[in-house]
């Protein structure tokens, strides 16, 4: 047995009475998970979604396929076909069905993943799984929870919006590959500017009375359908478009077109978008990081 | 006769009866069970339940039909966009529903809520414990179809009174699933399992011929497709919408009917396996 190197510090000392070596004292570890408390919760949150990684990766590459097929190729022969519809692409072209639906797809997929982790997984962390009081006994802020619980969904929203992408590829949805596969990210942007919101919503929630059931037959449905996704908004009647203008989908999915094939649009209009995705996301990570501190630390 | 025979109560000789220990004639029990549960707690959720047909109805009908125009319906005729999927969609909501109720609602019960396990140990059978609780997710479905046929005379897309039939029909529909359902449920062991029921639901709902005519694909994916017990409960509503009828609807209608004796019989079969060994 060597002598314990003066260099090394205490902290080495001490562990070498297990026969384990380690680089750093705990005060050392402490002063790292305040610094980076983020990124080790979003590690472990990654780590969770593990468990089920396989319904993840099911609804990652069947659910595209079979929106692709079923709408963008079995629905596109009758609206193709259909001499009225035509939608215009770059410098008064016009484009597919298909390409038309693509960006709106890849979009909705990330808002179907967002609502689905910011809904039952945030409840889960506060009262039945109880995840969030372990770390939050630790030298991590809650905070620094609320962030990293953000940084996990967006790598699961990445892989999605990832996948569907390159599914849009394959179906030959994408006529502007050079700028379109940016619209992974502004579809990212619309998960986030919905799920921002709904993560402060789900953060107060003392009780599952159905409040869930009753956000995704009366918020995530009708986005879904009223945003101009298997068509465009002018072709709904005033009464209902106003839900287009307000949703995070419909802004992402006409970034999306700009992107994918070049959808005419002023360029005030595409900055009108990014605002309001940004707006939407930044005021509802601080209204969720907010609640998280109220709710653990209070 | 020994004393023994004299004196028990003849109900409790299950072997006498027809069905024997499966069925102990006692299903409104069940069903009262569940009416009371419901009412109690989630009767919001519930009755809001049929609002998701409706919004497809009203974006897809508005909103695409402006893209496709008239589509070819049963018989040949021309038909508007709106009445072309409205009956496919309510087909749609009796399968989720239905799937649903026997499905998701059935795990809990039987995995968590351990109340199959409570109801067996009383006299009653297996086969009054599934009955029970499909006469209820039909009862919602009833509803339901109630609901939507409604607003369907309400936007004007009822053109045929025998369009009033689609609600006895959507039960049918619904029973079909339903009874199978409850079969399936019964081999599921993790919530994560529950996950591939969706994967099998979706692209039925998407490629049943719900939303465009079964012409647009090749002839081999159509006889897929028509294999499908959805395709069977779209063609059944959309036919009896208009009031056209063919033997293809007596078709329709029988795959159903065997669909639900077969789903019936594993069902009652997988609780007796499960419960009473």
């Amino acid at each position: 047995m060597s002598k314990p190197e003066a260099a090394a510090g205490p902290g080495v000392q001490r562990h070498e009475v297990l026969g384990l070596r380690s680089p750093l004292t705990p005060r050392q570890t402490a002063a790292r998970a305040r610094r980076f408390g983020s990124f080790y919760y979003a590690d472990m949150w990654i780590r969770r979604m593990r468990g089920y990684q396989g319904t993840v990766l099911m609804t990652a590459v069947g659910t595209p396929l079979v929106y692709l097929l079923g709408m963008g190729t079995g629905l596109a022969v009758l609206i193709d076909g259909n001499s009225n519809a035509g939608f215009p692409g770059a410098d008064g072209s016009t484009v597919s069905y298909l390409m038309f639906l693509g960006p709106a797809l890849v979009a909705t997929a990330a808002l179907m993943v967002s609502s689905e982790e910011n809904t039952y997984t945030v409840m889960g962390g506060f009262k039945w799984h109880r995840t969030y009081y372990g770390p939050n006994a630790s030298p991590l802020s809650s905070g620094q929870i609320a962030l990293g619980h953000v940084l996990g969904l967006t790598v699961r929203i990445l892989l999605t919006t990832g996948i569907y992408y390159l599914f849009l590829v394959l179906f030959g949805a994408v006529a502007q590959p050079a700028t379109g596969w940016l619209m992974i990210f502004t579809a990212l942007l619309a998960g986030l500017a919905f799920g921002m919101p709904l993560m402060a919503f789900s953060a107060t929630l003392k009780e599952d009375k159905g409040q869930f059931a009753l956000v995704q037959r009366f918020i995530v449905m009708p986005l879904f359908l009223f945003s101009g996704t298997f068509f465009p908004l002018e072709s709904l009647p005033l009464a209902v478009r106003w839900i287009g203008w307000i949703s995070p989908l419909w802004h992402s999915t006409e970034l999306g077109r700009v992107l994918s094939y070049g959808h005419p649009e002023p360029a005030a209009m595409t900055a009108v978008h990014v605002v309001y995705l940004l707006v939407l996301t930044f005021g509802g990570l601080l209204l969720a990081r907010r609640n998280f501190t109220r709710r653990l630390d209070g | 006769m020994s004393i023994e025979n004299r004196t028990a109560p003849t109900v409790l000789v299950p072997q006498d009866r027809f069905l024997g220990s499966l069925y102990g004639r006692n299903i409104r029990a069940v069903i009262a069970r569940g009416l009371k549960a419901t009412w109690g707690t989630n009767w919001s959720i519930m009755v809001s339940g049929f609002v998701e047909p409706v919004l497809y109805l009203v974006a897809m009908g508005i909103g695409l039909g402006a893209l496709v125009g008239a589509v070819t319906g049963p018989g040949g005729q021309e038909m508007e966009y709106a009445n072309f999927i409205a009956p496919a969609l309510l087909a749609v909501s009796a399968m989720n529903g239905a799937v649903y109720d026997s499905t998701m609602n059935v795990f809990f019960k039987l995995n968590y809520a351990r109340l199959y396990e409570g109801m067996l140990s009383t006299p009653l059978g297996p086969l009054d414990v599934a009955m029970g609780e499909i006469f209820l997710a039909l009862l919602r479905g009833a509803l339901y179809a109630t609901g939507f046929t409604a607003v369907m005379g309400a936007m004007g897309l009822i053109t045929s009174p025998w369009a009033l039939l689609m609600i006895p029909a959507a039960v049918v529909i619904a029973f079909g699933f339903a009874s199978f359902g409850m079969a399936v449920t019964s081999y599921m062991k993790t919530f994560q399992q529950m996950d591939w029921i969706q994967m099998i639901m979706l692209p039925m709902f998407l490629l049943s011929a719900t939303f465009y005519p079964l012409s647009v694909y090749p002839e081999a994916v159509q006889s897929v497709i028509q294999a499908l017990p959805l395709w069977h409960g779209v063609e059944l509503l959309r036919q009896i919408s208009v009031g056209i009828f063919s033997w293809g609807t007596a078709g329709h209608l029988l795959y159903f009917v065997v669909m639900i004796v077969l789903g019936l019989t594993l069902t009652t079969n997988r609780l007796r396996v499960l419960f009473l060994k």
